[in-house]
C-alpha cells in the first residue's frame, strides 16, 4: 500500500511543478491530504502487518505519522497565509507545494521503515527537501542556512551511515542481509559490545541534526530561524519525531545487548548537554524563530532524559513527543501572524501584541503558558513523570540540575514572550502596514485545545499505541 | 592485488593534502571511483551480475564519470583554478595524513576485527578522518564539497571492508540519494557564488544572533 502512496504522491508533486496552476494545486493538495489521511489510517487497521517488503506499520510510527498528518494539513493551512503576506509568484508557489508535500511523504516513510537502510535512505532524503524549503525565501540567509543544513546534514547521516555497517557485520555472520530491526533484535546476543558501542555513537551524531541535540544541533536550529512558519512548525515537531524514532529503533536493538547501560549513559550525556548548550544559547538569541528552536531542543533533552530513566518515563518521553508537536507546531504557525504584523521575527520590532492583536497574543499567551509545562498543559504530566522517574530511580543530581536548567530556560522564554505581548509599541510598527488574518489563530487553538485534552484525558488509542511501542523494550 | 590498490588509494590521500589546483582535486575524486571499483570486485564474496552492475554503476558511471564531470562544470562556472586559503601549511598537511593512515592500520591491527576485511577497513577509516580534515583546513565550500566526497568514498570502502551487501534495490536507493544530495550540494555552491560573490566560507556568518 505504502509503494501506491509513494507513487500517487510523487505524481501529485509533479503535477504541482509542472502545471503550475493555483486552483489545480488547491485541489491537488486537498487530494493529497485525503491521502495522507487514507494511509494513516490504513496504517492503524494494519497494525504490526509488513507493507511493501521494507515497512511496517508498528505503534510508534502509526503514533508519529497521526500527528504528521494533522499537522500537515495545519502546515498547508497557514502555507496560503505564508505565500500571500510573501507575494510569491505561482512559479515559487508551485516549487513550495511540491517540495512541502515530498518532504511529508518522506517523512511518513521514515516512521514506517522497517529496514535500517531504509531508514537511511528516508532520514537523508528529508534533508535534502528541507534544504529546497529553507531556500524559498531566497536571501541570504536563507541561503546561509540551507546551505549549512545541507551540508552539516549530509556529513551527519553520512556518519550515521557508518554506524548502521557496524551493526550489519553482525547481520552477515548470521546470514541475515535485510538488515531489519525486527530479525536484529532476535541476533542481539551475538552483537559484539564494542560494535554496539561504537555504532550507537555514530548513530547519535549523525540523527542528531534531525533531533536537534548536541552534537550536531546547529545545522537545524539556523535552519529553523529562517525557514518558512509552516515548514518550521514540521520541522520542529514531525522531522524532531523522526529523528527520534531513527534513534529510538536502535535503542530498542541495543536494550537487548550488555551494552545497554552504556548506551544508556550516551543517551544521558547528550540530554545534560542539549540542556546545557540551550540554556546558554538563550541568553543570545534576538529572534522569535531562534528561542522555540532552542526551546525543541530543551524538550529534545527532556525526551531523551526519559530514555535514560527507563520504565514509566518511556511512556512519557513518547508522549511528551505527542505534546510538543502540537504545541510548538502551534507557536510556529503564530509565528507567521507575527511577521505579518510587524514584518520582522526580531525581538527588538516588537512588543504591544496584545494592543494590536488582542485575540491572537490571547492565543500566544497561551501557548507560553503550554510549552513552559505549566497545567492544564498536558507537557506537565509528561515531565512529572520523566523527573519522577529521575527521582527514584536515584538520580537526584542529574534531576536537580535539569531542573536548574529548565527554570532558566522557562524563565528566558517567558520574559521573551511578555515583550511581544506587553513591550513598548515599536516605532518601526505602522497599522497601514499589518496584513495579519482575522481568522488565522483557529487551528492554533484547536492544536492547544487538543493538547489539554489528551493531557487531561489520554484517548484509549494513543495509550495503546504508546504502550505496544516501548512493549519490547527491556 | 588488495594492497596495490590500497596503496595507490592511500597516496591519493596524500596527493590530496598536496595539491591546491582544483582540477587535481577533480581528477583525483575520478581516479579514486576506478580504485574503488578494483576493491569491490577483488573482494565481492559471491558475485552475480546484477551485483556487478550496481557496484559499476556506483563506482565507474556515478563517481568517477558523473560527480568529476558535474564538479568540472561547477569549476568553469564558478573559474575556480587554485585553491589558496588552507589553514594548514601543505607539508605539515602531509605529515597529518601520514598519521591518518598510519594510525588507522595501527588501529585495526590493534583492535583485531572478526569478520572483517581489516586493509579495507583501515584505508576506509583513514579517507573519512581525511575527508573531515580536508573540510576543516579549507576555508571554500567547494572544497567542502570535496571532503564530502572523499568521507562517502570513506564510508563506501568501509561497507566493502564489512563485507556488506545491500539488497539491490536498497543499494540503488542508496546511490540515488548521495548522488541526488551531491547535486543539490553542487547547486547550492552556485547560489552562494552568486549571492556572495565568493565561496569563502568566512562569508557565511550572518544567521549568528
Amino acid at each position: 500500500m505504502l509503494l501506491y502512496y509513494f507513487i500517487f504522491s510523487l505524481l501529485i508533486s509533479l503535477s504541482i511543478l509542472f502545471f503550475k496552476k493555483k486552483k489545480l494545486s488547491n485541489s491537488l493538495i486537498i487530494v493529497f491530504l485525503l491521502g495522507q489521511i487514507a494511509i494513516t489510517l490504513f496504517a492503524y487497521q494494519h497494525i504490526d502487518q509488513t507493507d511493501s517488503a521494507f515497512f511496517k506499520f508498528d505503534a510508534l510510527g502509526i503514533l508519529f505519522t497521526m500527528v504528521l498528518s494533522v499537522l500537515s494539513i495545519a502546515s498547508f493551512y497557514y502555507s496560503r497565509f505564508y505565500l500571500d503576506y510573501k507575494d510569491s509568484s505561482i512559479k515559487n508557489e508551485s516549487y513550495y507545494y511540491s517540495l512541502l508535500t515530498l518532504f511529508i511523504v518522506a517523512m511518513t516513510a521514515a516512521n514506517f521503515a522497517q529496514n535500517m537502510a531504509i531508514l537511511w535512505v528516508f532520514v537523508e532524503t528529508t534533508t535534502l527537501f528541507v534544504a529546497g524549503l529553507v531556500y524559498f525565501d531566497r536571501s541570504k540567509i536563507a541561503i546561509e542556512a540551507s546551505w549549512k543544513y545541507l551540508f552539516i546534514g549530509s556529513i551527519g547521516i553520512a556518519i550515521a551511515f557508518i554506524g548502521i555497517l557496524f551493526i550489519s557485520v553482525v547481520d552477515i555472520k548470521n546470514g541475515v542481509m535485510a538488515l531489519n530491526f525486527d530479525e536484529l533484535i532476535q541476533h542481539t546476543k551475538q552483537l559484539n559490545p564494542l560494535w554496539v558501542k561504537i555504532s550507537f555513537l555514530f548513530i547519535l551524531t549523525g540523527f542528531s541534526v534531525k533531533l536537534s541535540s548536541v552534537p550536531l544541533f546547529p545545522a537545524s536550529i539556523d535552519a529553523k530561524t529562517v525557514a518558512p512558519g509552516p515548514v518550521n512548525a514540521l520541522m520542529s515537531t514531525a522531522l524532531i519525531n523522526v529523528g527520534f524514532i531513527a534513534v529510538f529503533r536502535f535503542f530498542v536493538v541495543f536494550s537487548h545487548t550488555d551494552s545497554f547501560l552504556w548506551v544508556r549513559n550516551v543517551i544521558l550525556i547528550a540530554a545534560i548537554s542539549s540542556l546545557i548548550f540551550s540554556a546558554i544559547q538563550l541568553f543570545k538569541v534576538k529572534r522569535y524563530t531562534r528561542l522555540y528552536a532552542f526551546s525543541s531542543m530543551e524538550h529534545v533533552s527532556l525526551v531523551l532524559l526519559g530514555l535514560y530513566t527507563g520504565g514509566i518515563a518511556y511512556y512519557a518521553a513518547i508522549l511528551h513527543l505527542v505534546f510538543h508537536s502540537f504545541i510548538k507546531a502551534g507557536l510556529f504557525y503564530q509565528i507567521t501572524g507575527i511577521k505579518q504584523t510587524y514584518h520582522s521575527v526580531w525581538f527588538k520590532d516588537s512588543g504591544n501584541y496584545f494592543r494590536i492583536r488582542p485575540i491572537d497574543a490571547l492565543v500566544v499567551l497561551l501557548g507560553l503558558i503550554l510549552i513552559t509545562a505549566i497545567p492544564p498543559s498536558g507537557l506537565f504530566f509528561t515531565e512529572l513523570t520523566i523527573f519522577k522517574g529521575l527521582f527514584l530511580s536515584n538520580n537526584i543530581f542529574i534531576a536537580i540540575l535539569s531542573l536548574l536548567l529548565l527554570t532558566v530556560i522557562i524563565y528566558i522564554i517567558a520574559k521573551k514572550i511578555m515583550h511581544l505581548l506587553y513591550g513598548a509599541q515599536p516605532k518601526t510598527y505602522k497599522e497601514t502596514t499589518n496584513t495579519s488574518n482575522r481568522y488565522a489563530f483557529i487551528p492554533v487553538l484547536i492544536l492547544f485545545a487538543l493538547t489539554i485534552f489528551i493531557g487531561i484525558h489520554p484517548p484509549h488509542f494513543i495509550s495503546e499505541l504508546i504502550n505496544s511501542s516501548i512493549v519490547l523494550l527491556k | 592485488m588488495d594492497y596495490f590498490f590500497i596503496l595507490i588509494l592511500a597516496a591519493t590521500l596524500v596527493l590530496f593534502a598536496l595539491f591546491e589546483r582544483v582540477k587535481k582535486f577533480i581528477f583525483l575524486i575520478s581516479f579514486q571511483g576506478i580504485l574503488l571499483f578494483g576493491i569491490a570486485l577483488i573482494n565481492l564474496l559471491h558475485i552475480d551480475t546484477l551485483e556487478l552492475v550496481l557496484i559499476l554503476l556506483e563506482t565507474i558511471v556515478v563517481k568517477s564519470i558523473i560527480i568529476p564531470v558535474f564538479l568540472r562544470k561547477l569549476m568553469i562556472q564558478n573559474q575556480l583554478k587554485r585553491v589558496h586559503e588552507v589553514n594548514v601549511p601543505v607539508f605539515y598537511s602531509i605529515i597529518f595524513t601520514s598519521f591518518f593512515i598510519l594510525g588507522s592500520f595501527l588501529l585495526s591491527s590493534f583492535l583485531q576485527l572478526p569478520n572483517i576485511n581489516s586493509r579495507i577497513f583501515s584505508i576506509g577509516f583513514a579517507s573519512i578522518i581525511f575527508g573531515i580534515y580536508f573540510i576543516t583546513i579549507h576555508k571554500n565550500i567547494f572544497s567542502h564539497l570535496i571532503g564530502y566526497l572523499i568521507i562517502e568514498n570513506g564510508i563506501f570502502l568501509f561497507s566493502v571492508g564489512v563485507g556488506s551487501q545491500m539488497p539491490l534495490l536498497i543499494g540503488l536507493a542508496i546511490l540515488l540519494d548521495i548522488l541526488i544530495g551531491v547535486l543539490i550540494i553542487g547547486i547550492f555552491v552556485n547560489k552562494v557564488k552568486d549571492r556572495f560573490q565568493s565561496i569563502d566560507i568566512a562569508q557565511l556568518s550572518q544567521l549568528k544572533d
